[in-house]
């Protein structure tokens, strides 16, 4: 393939990961939002085969298959089951006012990233502020989240955002250390699912606003 | 010599702690005490040695990147381990007998051997590290020894609370101070720190940080307030070892800090630290002559003691920067018998209200008296303390005062403006606090000891078991010994600071070259004796012949005092110097007159009260802890349980600096 068809193919993932992002911000019912996380897997998934392909790298895309089964597919469903259906109330604020700060956020990357710009010139590093954008979304999503599924999402988009910066700013790290932060993320999946439940046990919700003390 | 000594300190406390620990309740005690006494000679051989001019260093290696621990008494360190050693031998054979209830637990044996070890490592430290680590477990093995009593007594808490917030303030300054100093010198090391220049900011601030910690920790005013509180909630032979051991080290602090860190800066250091001295030694002692609590009066004293030593370092500092270091010399010597005196008369003094304590439940004075005849021996040991603190000729009490006001008379000679001023004013002072001190000790010894019994317990009391009387009866004959030969005092102290305006004539003297002066109490209490005995028998041969006369009340009636309620009380003795003082103590009256119902003119009962509480703690600190109070019950709003504002706390965070990084 040539150069231009895989900057075409870079632009095209790194759309997409911003737009479920802010999508995700936008809808916040889980119906939406577990299919927009498994969108910007893909996103992430095909990014990484991008730069892959480029680099001629069989080992980067062993990793784009990791991403791709965990979190498109793996990650999604278990949190479909943990939540149940249920999602909570709506967010802490409303639509309009998440969208704006969206577009601030945004801006925000952009203006934030410019001193990475001395990394290279390539379509990679251009599209750097995505991941920083994606960051800046998922700790938005965990501070106006009010069930402990959304703060879930919230903390998965920051994840993403971290692995987007680290893909397009050092084309792609060895399998290895990637293994480790899955497993490190699956972890605290794990960690919450079991939380979630004990939580919706105990108390018969998993609304986060109303627990603000602690108990013996 | 001297590494063995330090190293058997340490070996007699983990001793100690283990037979606290292991030895079960009967035996506790006698298995306790004496390792702890153990500790506690241990460290006043050590001292000896390293007054006596012998060298030796323990180093302990660390795994942090700050040089290894030292431990390595210096001659003066060796004074004060001498001294706390002393002390801390005599309250450990005392607690043999006095601990019961809560003072006898496992715990409070533990903490009490910790207590004194770190103590006499302090003064062994010689390096910052080592210095304020050995302090500060110092500071926390007496908290839970303040705290022993807390299930017992409802003021218990706040004294600990008081107690511990202060030694975390002077803990804190101290750090700062070391800081700065270390930063300057490029080491912890004692030796190395002394380089730092006289007169530049960083030795400014870090005087003024080292000397108030020093001083918050020697009970100074302003920084007293935890001082009347947690001496009297102490276990006695505690309080001992606080006022009469642990407060020394403040002193040492500020010896340390003007004889060896920052040796010669400004004037106004020197009028700081005379100024501080000058302030406590008043107030303290004005304080404890109004008080009725005997503990709290005698907690009010130390403040007053150590007020005088800060005083002697102070005129030592202006005289020194002033030239004329013969008389300095005889200040800081004065300042360093007064650790000695204060030290021994103190002991004694806390031990007795202890066995008053013991024996009557009692600490008010108000409800004491006639407890000469029941407890000889605590009356003769608590008499002989009251006259060192009231500085009576022929105990150590009155050297030491000889002394000071030696130093101060002539350093008023000076040619110099200030001196010329402050000396003057400070012997004025230094008289004041002087005449107060023999009124509150003829107050404290009168009223708890003669007369009639003001109480049921004062009634029933009885003398207390053998290890107590042992230990009063060793720290009186201290007060005494030292009193009439203090020759050898002189010598020790003399080492101790490596002074040359004092010395000793053989024994029994005191010589001060600086100041032409002599004192050899031995002679005056012979040339006392030659006279006071012929008046005596001619008064007494005199008498006999005389018939013998009944001597009554005038205007009596032909009655007598009936009742005890009849007496003077510790209360009613300072009235009148209360009511002088009215303005600087500002006590609360109430007077509660109740009529009888039949006739309004006929008063049925008359109700006096009076409340004398700490002018610095109600005008200082209680508005300063109700501001901070009030700001964190602000800052509560912050910290209100919701996930979603410490999650938007953090973002917040993330973005300023962001965009404070991108600016």
């Amino acid at each position: 393939m040539s150069d231009a068809v895989l900057a075409q193919a870079l632009g095209i993932c790194s759309a997409l990961l911003l737009l479920s992002a802010v999508l995700l911000v936008w809808r916040r019912a889980q119906v939406t939002a577990l299919p927009l996380l498994a969108l910007q897997g893909l996103a992430l998934a095909g990014l990484v085969a991008v730069i892959a392909i480029s680099e001629g790298s069989l080992e980067l895309l062993g990793v784009a298959l990791l991403v791709l089964l965990f979190k498109s597919i793996v990650i999604p469903l278990a949190l479909a089951r943990a939540g149940r259906g249920e999602y909570g109330g709506a967010p802490l604020i409303n639509t309009a006012t998440s969208l704006i700060a969206v577009a601030a956020l945004t801006a925000l990357a952009y203006a934030i990233s410019a001193p990475l710009a001395v990394l290279g010139t390539g379509p990679a590093i251009q599209a750097i502020p995505v991941g920083i954008a994606l960051v800046l979304y998922g700790f938005l999503l965990l501070v106006t989240g009010r069930h402990a599924i959304a703060q879930l999402i919230g903390f998965l988009v920051i994840d993403n955002g971290t692995a987007t910066v680290a893909f397009l700013s050092s084309g792609g790290v060895p399998i290895i250390v990637e293994l480790g932060v899955f497993l490190d993320v699956l972890l605290v999946i794990l960690i919450l699912y079991v939380l979630t439940g004990r939580i919706r046990d105990e108390y018969g919700y998993a609304d986060l606003d109303d627990l603000t003390e602690l108990h013996d | 010599m001297i590494a063995a000594g330090l190293l058997a300190q340490a070996g007699l406390m983990a001793a100690a702690v283990v037979l606290a620990a292991v030895v079960p309740a009967r035996y506790r005690a006698r298995a306790a005490g004496p390792a702890i006494a153990g500790i506690g000679v241990a460290g006043a051989v050590t001292g000896l040695l390293a007054l006596g001019g012998s060298q030796g260093v323990v180093e302990m290696p660390v795994a942090l990147p700050i040089g290894p621990l030292l431990l390595s008494p210096t001659a003066l360190g060796g004074f004060f381990m001498l001294v706390i050693g002393i002390v801390g031998a005599i309250a450990a054979v005392y607690a043999i007998g006095y601990v019961h209830g809560p003072s006898a637990s496992r715990s409070s044996w533990m903490a009490l051997a910790v207590f004194l070890a770190s103590m006499q490592l302090v003064a062994a430290a010689a390096d910052v590290v080592s210095f304020l680590l050995f302090w500060e477990l110092m500071a926390v093995a007496s908290t839970a020894l303040v705290l022993t009593e807390h299930a017992q007594r409802a003021t218990v808490r706040p004294a600990a609370i008081w107690y511990a917030g202060m030694t975390q303030v002077s803990f804190f300054l101290l750090l700062a101070g070391f800081g700065i100093l270390a930063a300057q010198a490029g080491s912890t090391q004692f030796t190395a720190l002394a380089v730092t220049a006289g007169d530049s900011t960083e030795a400014n601030v870090a005087f003024v940080c080292l000397v108030l910690g020093f001083a918050a920790k020697a009970g100074v005013v302003p920084l007293h307030v935890w001082l009347p509180r947690a001496h009297p909630e102490a276990p006695s032979h505690v309080s001992a070892l606080m006022s009469a051991a642990m407060v020394k080290l403040g002193v040492y602090g500020v010896i340390l800090v003007v004889t060896r860190f920052l040796v010669g800066g400004a004037t106004w250091w020197g009028l700081l630290i005379l100024g501080l001295g000058l302030v406590s030694a008043v107030y303290g002692i004005l304080q404890a002559s109004v008080a009725s609590d005997l503990k709290r009066l005698l907690a009010y004293s130390t403040t007053e003691n150590v007020g005088l030593m800060l005083l002697a370092i102070g005129s030592a500092v202006l005289l020194r920067s002033n030239g004329t270091t013969g008389v300095a010399d005889v200040a800081l010597a004065a300042c360093l018998l007064l650790v000695m005196a204060h030290a021994a008369f103190k002991t004694t003094l806390f031990l007795g209200a202890g066995s008053i304590l013991r024996a009557t439940g009692e600490r008010d004075l108000d409800r004491l008296g006639g407890l000469g005849s029941r407890m000889p021996l605590t009356a003769a040991a608590f008499g002989i303390g009251a006259l060192g603190a009231a500085a009576l000729p022929l105990t150590v009490g009155f050297v030491a005062e000889w002394v000071l006001l030696q130093a101060l008379i002539h350093g008023a000679s000076a040619s110099d403006r200030i001196l010329a001023i402050v000396m003057p004013l400070t012997v004025g002072a230094v008289a004041l606090t002087a005449g107060l001190a023999l009124m509150t000790f003829v107050k404290a010894y009168g009223i708890a000891f003669l007369a009639r019994p003001r109480s049921q317990g004062a009634e029933q009391a009885r003398e207390s078991p053998l290890t107590m009387r042992m230990a009063m009866a060793a720290a009186a004959m201290l007060v005494i010994a030292l009193g009439l030969a203090p020759g050898l005092a002189a010598r020790a102290v003399a080492d101790a600071a490596g002074l040359v305006g004092i010395g000793s004539t053989g024994l029994l003297g005191i010589d001060l070259p600086a100041v032409g002066a002599l004192l050899d109490p031995a002679w005056l209490a012979i040339l006392a004796a030659a006279l006071a005995v012929p008046v005596l028998m001619v008064s007494l041969r005199y008498a006999r012949r005389r018939p013998r006369r009944e001597v009554d009340l005038a205007w009596g009636c032909g009655g007598v005092r009936v009742s005890p309620r009849m007496q003077y009380t510790a209360t009613s003795y300072a009235e009148p110097l209360a009511r002088i003082f009215d303005d600087s103590l500002r006590p609360e009256r109430d007077v509660i007159v109740t009529h009888s119902s039949e006739a309004r003119y006929l008063v049925e009962r008359i109700q006096y009260r009076q409340r004398l509480s700490d002018v610095f703690e109600t005008r200082l600190y209680l508005p300063a802890i109700g501001l901070v109070d009030r700001m964190t019950t602000a800052g509560r709003r912050l910290q209100n349980g919701k996930i979603h504002f410490y999650l938007a706390y953090s973002f917040i965070a993330f973005l300023v600096v962001l965009v404070v990084v991108t600016l």
